[in-house]
């Protein structure tokens, strides 16, 4: 969004991406009603399910996106600071974690997949409906989190290319606030995942 | 036109009636004051209008006593809402499943149909599922419906009040035949009902057309040589039958084994002419040779 | 048209490009406008096909196409049509002016939507003619069916989503815009209801959209990795299904019909040369509209099964619903009190959405009662309830809103006479069509069906000539208008005694609207 809005009314390019957020809000909240709906009424077989999850891979990835979150935070300041060469290092970084973050879950996926549990998997056709629940959920909510997550990166990578050719400065640097408010929200829907796949055992 | 065929159906008319009736009252009103308003002043007769822009109390008015209105309306359709969907204990329970594209209705005994026998005066509870998608199961002149859930029993009850034989729709869109998902109702003197009831499977070979009716095949195919959603089964048994088997056209022979590949795979050779949508449905072994041997008969 | 046009209009730049690259908030409303009708014309035919075969069941078309036919009339007509209207054509060329703006928040945005809409919409027609067909699920795709049938249904429910982005980011435009962009001076209790109306559905398509377009997600998904979220074989829940959907798919019948009530709410008091009464009712009911719309969608579910106590709460809130709906109508009709009336094209069609819609609204609250849902639900019943309000409301408020704001967007004058008449053999045959399917529904004739017992037979062949009624009238509404693009003499600045700031400014607007922004002050007039 911030990409298209005229360059000097700030407030008007943030309404524009809070209410976007907002409807990503809504986006994930489907998912977490149905996740709601079906955990209470399967709870055991999602007990069983989560203590499959690779707890490991998750609190990696939890820490490195906590980081990367940070590092952008940071990022911003020294936009504003305009100090942009640290801030373009910042912003590298946390594109890079973010490249992490999807290298562990391709990890994650694949050691599921070798154990032949995926979606409509002859292995996940025979567990319990409950558990079959359990892992669709488990792939299509990482998975559209994980869409986000790549997104973002390529966002932060024309941030890197505006900083660096002076379209973000210390006057005008809304896009790059924005895009901050992204990669939080991004992050933020990861800290909700994560216990309700990982640590409901 | 308000005529009450079920103890339901009195119920659902008097909700209806008053509703409807409010209803009317509330758009007459409306209607007339608007065109009275357009004659009375139209640019002619008044030319100039005067400027009124508010009225606090007017508008008080028109919120409190729809409001109100309202409220009276939701009553009336809720009264009698929790009879209508509490049977009473001793209401006979029947059995109901939607299938694409047929109705099976089973009985305590474990007596099959495909149309709905009921007594009269005596209150019926049907047990709803469904085989496969969603369907949904009304009686027109009962005023009742409710849906076929796949995984899930709903339920309706109703008493009949009197003789007769009445429609039976498929009310939930459930795909191809979706408009010939229908069935009949007939309620019966009670002696009648018991006797049916009780009765057992007299001709040879009927256990194989019960068999065809109770197992939905009769939803998709006939018996009288008229084509359904598939092809009849009249004259079926050694004729020649042109079949895609994997995308390849061949003509052969339907007999018996031909005839058991259909109804286990239907897949596996489908009718020239016909979409490839005949489900694999349970049928044992012992069944078939039912089937089979009624098939054969009927040629 | 251009050698008519006047000369510092926006029509001034020519060229193909100039115009599918503007960013120019009126020309992105043309264009809307004339996508939508188009598609509107198709949905038209299909309609009138549906109702060819209903008078003789499988002579033209069989019973797979049927199905086909019908899906495709609800998918073009709710998606493509009547949820984007107002809004995207009417919304995009009046918002910006009528609020004393240059442009809308994010004009490139506004562009992107555009090309969002005629994707989606490109996705949605291709889903018709590649191999498995056009999907056959009606607009509601329910599953379990949906994720079975072999038809198309994946393409046709992707491109939806598409048209949902499309829709969120219209939403977040238009209410940045009235949050941002208001003239000095415009304060929000002098915003014109049009507006005011644009700013309730702007939220609800925040609020509502983005859960459809998780679901169609589901549906996606289910069809093709097997994920079964609503297949009772892999655990699922169907009626979960239908949960998510109706929570948008009710929220989405206010955002067809809000921005309508908008117009009718700009041309009653024009037309009867008054303020509108009782603005603050007015502007007030449409938020209430808005929020209370949110939590009725259950409405739509009375007989899937779902718990009865979950049936009574929403049937109550159903209920609730009519009453800002009708202080709207009350006040309209208290607006012509002592007013001056001149009916003109535009009024004529206002008026007839009060008493249309009245009926169709009506009748939703006979269908919103528990014990009559039971008789009416998944019957023609429905069908007429929602063709009165869609059509008989949206529907007219779009013709209404054409021959209101037809000056100032082309510059031009139609005919009057023929609108008059196309109007009224409109209005005859809408009624004929739609109110002999109340009938049909009353007496048990199931929805969607491609056959159906003799009985039924006389009150469909009513419908079906109505529909030939119905064609003709619109015919020649479209005629006289498209004739006046061309043919029609100048339009003055403010043919109706409009006190909206569009009337303020040249017919069509020069580019950038305003030479410089006006300061609003003082009466709302
Ligand atoms: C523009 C679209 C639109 C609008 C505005 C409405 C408005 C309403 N609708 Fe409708 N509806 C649909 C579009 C719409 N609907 C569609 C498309 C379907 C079918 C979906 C499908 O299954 O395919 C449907 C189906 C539908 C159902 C489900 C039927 C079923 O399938 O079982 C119900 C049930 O409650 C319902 C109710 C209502 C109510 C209570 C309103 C209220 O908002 C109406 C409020 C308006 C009025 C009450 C009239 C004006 C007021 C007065 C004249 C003042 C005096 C009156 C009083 C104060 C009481 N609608
Ligand atoms: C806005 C929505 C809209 C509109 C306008 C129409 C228009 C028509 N509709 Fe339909 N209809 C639906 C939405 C709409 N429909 C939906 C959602 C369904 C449910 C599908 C499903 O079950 O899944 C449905 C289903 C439906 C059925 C039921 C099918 C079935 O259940 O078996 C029938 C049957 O006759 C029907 C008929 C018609 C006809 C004859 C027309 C038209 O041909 C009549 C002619 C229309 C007009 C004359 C429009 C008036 C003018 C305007 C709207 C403004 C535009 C202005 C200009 C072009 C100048 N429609
Ligand atoms: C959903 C509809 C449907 C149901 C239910 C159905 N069939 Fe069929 N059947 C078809 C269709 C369509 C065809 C033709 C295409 C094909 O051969 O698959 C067919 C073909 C057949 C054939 C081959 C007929 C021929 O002319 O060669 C036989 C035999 C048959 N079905 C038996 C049965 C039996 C027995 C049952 C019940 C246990 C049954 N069908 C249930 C739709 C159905
Ligand atoms: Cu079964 Cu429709
Ligand atoms: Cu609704």
């Amino acid at each position: 969004m911030q990409v298209v809005e005229e360059k000097r009314d700030y407030t008007k390019a943030k309404y524009g991406m809070w209410f976007f957020l907002f409807t990503e809000m809504l986006f994930f909240g489907g998912m977490f009603i149905l996740y709601s709906i079906y955990r209470s009424k399967y709870p055991h077989d999602f007990h069983l399910g989560a203590s499959q999850e690779n707890l490991l891979y998750g609190s990696i990835n939890t820490a490195v996106l906590l980081t990367s979150s940070l590092a952008l935070a940071v990022a911003v300041l020294a936009v504003r600071k305009g100090r942009y060469r640290f801030s373009i290092f910042l912003q590298a970084a946390t594109v890079l974690m973010g490249g992490i973050f999807l290298v562990i879950k391709y990890l994650e996926w694949s050691e599921k997949i070798s154990r032949g549990i995926y979606p409509n998997s002859p292995v996940l056709l025979r567990m319990d409906v409950g558990e079959i629940i359990f892992f669709g959920l488990y792939y299509v909510m990482t998975g559209i989190h994980g869409l986000h997550v790549f997104i973002g990166m390529i966002v932060i990578s024309f941030m890197v290319y505006f900083t660096a050719t002076g379209d973000i400065t210390s006057e005008n640097y809304s896009k790059m606030e924005n895009t901050g408010l992204y990669w939080h929200f991004v992050d933020i829907v990861w800290i909700y995942l994560f216990p309700l796949f990982y640590l409901i055992t | 036109m308000f005529h009450a065929a079920s103890n339901i159906a009195a119920k659902v008319n008097e909700a209806f009636i008053f509703v409807t009736a409010a209803c009317v009252v509330l758009l007459v009103a409306v209607t007339i004051t608007m065109i009275f308003f357009l004659f009375r002043y139209n640019r002619k007769k008044n030319p100039v209008p005067s400027d009124i822009r508010e009225n606090t109390p007017l508008e008080i008015l028109w919120t409190v006593v729809p409001t109100i209105l309202v409220l009276g309306m939701f009553y009336f359709g809720w009264v009698n809402f929790g009879y209508i969907r509490n049977p009473p204990r001793d209401a006979i329970e029947i059995g109901v499943i939607g299938r694409q594209w047929s109705w099976a209705f089973t009985y305590a005994n474990g007596k099959q149909s495909d149309v709905l026998n009921v007594p009269v005066g005596r209150p019926v509870e049907l047990v709803l599922t469904s085989a496969d998608v969603i369907h949904s199961f009304f009686i027109p002149a009962y005023r009742v419906k409710e849906d076929c859930v796949p995984g899930m029993k709903t339920h309706m009850w109703f008493t009949a009040n009197e003789l007769g034989t009445y429609d039976i729709f498929c009310t939930e869109y459930c795909g191809l035949a979706h408009s010939h998902m229908r069935s009949t109702l007939n309620v019966m003197q009670v002696g009648d009902f018991e006797n049916w009831y009780e009765a057992e499977a007299a001709a040879p070979g009927a256990e194989g057309l019960k068999l065809l009716q109770s197992k939905g095949c009769l939803g998709c195919h006939t018996t009288d040589g008229t084509k359904k959603v598939g092809p009849t089964f009249k004259g079926l048994y050694d004729s020649m039958v042109t079949v895609i088997t994997n995308g390849k056209e061949r003509t052969i022979r339907a007999d018996e084994e031909y005839i058991r590949r259909s109804v286990l795979d239907p897949g596996a050779d489908v009718v020239k002419g016909y979409p490839n949508i005949m489900p694999t449905l349970p049928v044992t072994g012992k069944e078939l040779d039912e089937i089979v041997e009624y098939l054969d008969r009927l040629k | 048209m251009e050698d008519t046009m006047a000369d510092e209009s926006f029509y001034r730049e020519k060229g193909f490009r100039s115009w599918i690259m503007s960013t120019d908030h009126k020309r992105i409303g043309i264009q809307y406008l004339g996508a939508l009708l188009s598609f509107f014309s198709i949905g038209v035919l299909l309609g009138l096909l549906i109702r060819l075969n209903l008078i003789a069941p499988g002579l033209i078309i069989g019973q797979e196409a049927y199905n086909q036919v019908f899906s495709t009339h609800g998918i073009i007509m709710i998606f493509l049509f009547i949820i984007p209207g107002i809004p995207v054509a009417f919304g995009n060329f009046f918002l910006p002016i009528m609020i004393g703006a240059r442009d809308v928040a994010f004009p490139r945005l506004n562009r992107f939507t555009w090309w969002l809409y005629l994707t989606g919409a490109a996705i949605v027609a291709l889903s018709l003619f590649i191999a498995g067909g056009p999907p056959d699920t009606g607009w509601t795709f329910y599953a379990p069916y949906s994720i079975r049938t072999s038809a198309n249904v994946g393409l046709a429910v992707f491109g939806v989503f598409i048209l949902g982005f499309s829709s969120i980011l219209t939403g977040i435009n238009f209410v940045t815009t009235i949050h941002r962009l208001r003239a000095p001076g415009m304060t929000w209790f002098r915003l014109p209801l049009f507006v005011w109306t644009l700013y309730a559905t702007g939220w609800v398509q925040l609020l509502a959209t983005p859960v459809l377009a998780i679901t169609l997600v589901f549906i996606i998904l289910g069809r093709v990795f097997g994920v079964g979220f609503f297949d009772p074989s892999r655990g699922g829940d169907p009626i979960l299904y239908e949960h998510l959907f109706w929570t948008y798919s009710h929220p989405a019948v206010y955002i067809m019909v809000l921005p309508a009530m908008g117009v009718i709410s700009e041309v009653v008091p024009v037309f009867a040369r008054k303020a509108i009464f009782g603005y603050k009712a007015v502007a007030y009911s449409a938020l209430a509209i808005a929020g209370v719309g949110y939590f009725v969608w259950g409405h739509h579910m009375f007989t899937s099964g779902m718990s009865d106590t979950a049936r009574v709460i929403f049937s109550f809130i159903s209920f609730l619903v009519a009453v800002p709906s009708g202080i709207k109508i009350f006040n309209w009709v208290a607006t012509l009190y002592k007013g001056s009336i001149d009916m003109k094209p535009p009024m004529i069609f206002a008026l007839s959405f009060i008493f249309l819609f009245s009926i169709g609204g009506l009748t939703g609250l006979i269908i919103g009662s528990l014990a009559p849902n039971l008789q009416l639900h998944g019957t023609y019943f429905i069908v007429a309830h929602f063709h009165y309000v869609m059509f008989g409301g949206a529907g007219f408020a779009i013709l209404a809103g054409l021959h209101y704001w037809f000056p100032k967007m082309f510059g031009k004058m139609y005919k009057e006479r023929p609108a008059r008449i196309g109007w009224l053999i409109l209005f005859i045959g809408f009624n004929l069509l739609y109110f002999s399917m109340f009938i049909l529904g009353y007496e048990g004739m199931p929805r969607r069906y491609f056959d159906y017992p003799p009985k039924y037979f006389f009150w469909h062949l009513v419908s079906t000539i109505g529909s030939w009624i119905l064609a003709v009238g619109l015919a020649i509404i479209a005629w006289n208008l498209i004739r006046a693009v061309f043919r029609g003499e100048k339009a003055p600045m403010d043919p109706w005694g409009g006190r909206t700031l569009e009337w303020q400014i040249p017919s069509p607007p020069p580019s950038e609207n305003f030479g410089e922004i006006p300061v609003i002050s003082g009466e709302k007039d």
